[in-house]
Order: C-alpha cells, then sequence, then structure tokens
C-alpha cells in the first residue's frame, strides 16, 4: 500500500484512558483497546505519514531496525484499515 | 456549583400536591410504570395510580386523584423521579449504593439482586457512612474531579439482609415489595463529596478486589439501566458525548470489581475484606 495512513474519523470515537486507547465503533458499538505496541503505531498516524514513515519512525523510538518490525506493524495496519479504523490515502 | 447541585436539587424536587397530565409531548402514557422524559419534564403514572410530573424549574406534583394508595410515593418519589429530575439538569445518576470515608466516596454496583444494599448496609459496622442506597447521583461538570450528591437517608433491605448487617428497620418500604427501610449503623453522610471509587459486585470465590482494564471499564460502565436510559434521553447526549463523559469517569475514579460468594455465612469476613480495601485505598493514595 502507498500514500498517508488516515483515520477514519467518522467511524469511532478514541479516547486515552490510563495508558490505553480505547476506540468506540460507532457502527457495532463495540469497545477496541489499543495498548503497546499497537497504540504507539497508532499515535503514529498522523494523515501525513505513510506506512513506511510509520515504521521508520516506530524503530527509531523503538532503537531497532525497521526489517525488524516491519511485518507486525503491516499486519497491525492491515487489521485496523479492515475494520474500518485505518485507510490509505 | 458543587453546592449548587445539591440546592438545585432540594428545590427541583420540591413536592406540592395537584393535577398531572396523562401524556408529555405526545406521548400517552397508562397507569403501568411507565415514564416519559424530554428535556424539560419528566411524567410517571404507576402501577397503583398515582402519577407524578416534574418540569424543570416548576417542581415536583403528586397526583393522587387516582392512586389506590399512597404508599409507594416514597419509593416513586426517591426513585425513578429523583433520577428523572436530576437527569433533566444534568446530574448522571447510576445504579449503586455507595458508603463515604475520609471525605471520599466508595460506590458499588450491580444489577438488581447483587448485594449492593446489603454489603453497604455491613460496612457501616466498620464505621462506614451511608452516603447513598440504590442511586447515586453525580456532577460530571466539574473538569478535576466526579461530585456526588448524597442520596436519601434510608437503606432498602430484606429481612435476612436486617440482620446480617446489624441495621434497624423502620418501616416497609411498599406494599407487596418485602423490603424494609433501615437506618444504618455507621451514621450519615450529608455533603456532597468527590468520587474514589466505583467497584462492581460480581460472584465468585475467593473473595477478592480486582482492577479492571481501561477498555473493559467502558464496557461496564456502558449499562442500561434505566437511569442511564433515562439520561440519554433527557439529555439528548450523542455517542459522541456519552463516550466522552464514560471516558471521564474511567480516568478520574478507580474502577474494580468485588468478588465475593454471597453466602450468609461468609458475609461477615467479606464485608471485613471490604471494609479494608476501602481503608488501605484512602491511606494508599489515589487515582
Amino acid at each position: 500500500m502507498s500514500g498517508a495512513v488516515l483515520k477514519c474519523d467518522g467511524n469511532f470515537i478514541e479516547q486515552l484512558i490510563d495508558d490505553e486507547i480505547v476506540l468506540l465503533d460507532l457502527d457495532s458499538a463495540d469497545f477496541f483497546s489499543l495498548s503497546g505496541t499497537a497504540r504507539d503505531v497508532w499515535s503514529l498516524v498522523d494523515g501525513a505519514r505513510d506506512r513506511d514513515a510509520i515504521i521508520a519512525a516506530l524503530a527509531e523510538e523503538y532503537d531497532c531496525s525497521a526489517d525488524q518490525i516491519d511485518g507486525d506493524v503491516e499486519q497491525f495496519l492491515e487489521q485496523m484499515v479492515a475494520g474500518g479504523f485505518l485507510q490509505y490515502g | 456549583m458543587n453546592e449548587d447541585a445539591q440546592a438545585m436539587m432540594r428545590r427541583e424536587m420540591r413536592v406540592t400536591l395537584g393535577n398531572a397530565p396523562t401524556e408529555l409531548d405526545g406521548e400517552v402514557l397508562a397507569p403501568e410504570d411507565l415514564y416519559a422524559i424530554t428535556s424539560d419534564s419528566f411524567l410517571l403514572w404507576t402501577y397503583c395510580g398515582l402519577k407524578i410530573f416534574y418540569r424543570k424549574g416548576e417542581g415536583v406534583t403528586l397526583d393522587r386523584s387516582s392512586a389506590r394508595t399512597t404508599e409507594n410515593e416514597r419509593l416513586y418519589l426517591n426513585g425513578t423521579t429523583y433520577a428523572g429530575v436530576a437527569s433533566i439538569n444534568g446530574l448522571y445518576p447510576i445504579h449503586a449504593s455507595a458508603v463515604s470515608i475520609d471525605g471520599r466516596v466508595h460506590a458499588f454496583t450491580g444489577p438488581s439482586g447483587a448485594g449492593k444494599s446489603t454489603l453497604t448496609a455491613g460496612l457501616g459496622m466498620h464505621g462506614l457512612k451511608l452516603f447513598c442506597d440504590d442511586m447515586l447521583v453525580l456532577d460530571l461538570r466539574d473538569d478535576r474531579q466526579i461530585m456526588c450528591l448524597p442520596g436519601h437517608k434510608q437503606l432498602k433491605l430484606l429481612p435476612d439482609a436486617i440482620e446480617l448487617a446489624g441495621a434497624a428497620a423502620v418501616g416497609k418500604v411498599a406494599e407487596g415489595m418485602d423490603k424494609y427501610y433501615a437506618e444504618p449503623a455507621g451514621g450519615l453522610e450529608t455533603a456532597m463529596l468527590p468520587l474514589a471509587e466505583l467497584c462492581f459486585l460480581e460472584v465468585g470465590e475467593p473473595a477478592r478486589f480486582e482492577d479492571v482494564a481501561p477498555a473493559e471499564r467502558m464496557v461496564l460502565l456502558d449499562d442500561d439501566h434505566y437511569t442511564a436510559v433515562m439520561y440519554r434521553y433527557a439529555t439528548g447526549s450523542s455517542h459522541h458525548e456519552r463516550f466522552r463523559q464514560l471516558a471521564r469517569l474511567a480516568n478520574r475514579v478507580k474502577i474494580s470489581r468485588f468478588f465475593r460468594s454471597k453466602d450468609a455465612a461468609k458475609f461477615h469476613a467479606e464485608t471485613a475484606l471490604a471494609a479494608g480495601h476501602v481503608r488501605s485505598f484512602e491511606n494508599g493514595g489515589s487515582r
């Protein structure tokens, strides 16, 4: 996928509770919790970064190589796109 | 603002006798314990024929003209009506009983029959003051803390619970209901206080308290008790507003679970555990 990663703002509401980001899916009324690495990836979605830029920023934050985290980040982004929380611009 | 909320509820809950309508905003009620609520009015028509009407700024009208009995008036005024008046005035009623210690409130919630009143009564034997029974009204407007309005000053308990909790029965709650008003052993709290903890009652052993993770707090808080439904109708709050409100609650207040057996033989030990939890929480810090 290419293009900036965008939040589908009309589909959910997000709120930081303690150290977790809780999402409310406005369609299903289900709650989702993002903690740890998932929360960190989510926090890097700013509407400007694309997939590679998110991976690069996270690698710097975690002091590791992009190759080490590429697969996990990709999987997380796919799940969030499938869930209707993210899309590619 | 906090003192104003308490004074405002006293003012809005003033009761006069008179005639109540049978419909509200086009919705016609029947005497089946149904209620209707709008942003400024509330109407309840009970199964025993009593009608209770409230309009913002005008207080509560009690209509006994078709009532078969007036025995249940207090129950309806202190319960459904109080929740309706609170909701219309922007306060948030939740289904909980609570005690206070050192100027803060610890509330216990759960479905009907979960043991909220019995546990609260039992905590009175450990010196904790009764803050409210069955309904806790919250003022969420203060950004710094969640404030609680003290509730009505008697517990509603089943006969076996009165004995267990060492409370004193002072009269039957309502016709056809095997519950009695009881004086709490630990005394009463009458001031508005901040909420420290909201604890969900569960059945399970061994008896223990557990913290609740953030997303699960939201699931637990997002209940469908009639008080929550009433608040949504009265305030017209959107999904966004409700979510943010619950998130504020989840962020500002400790949310926990209390597992215990509900076995009468273990009541005193489990209540002592709860009293110890509340005291250690107050001694150990706060959210």
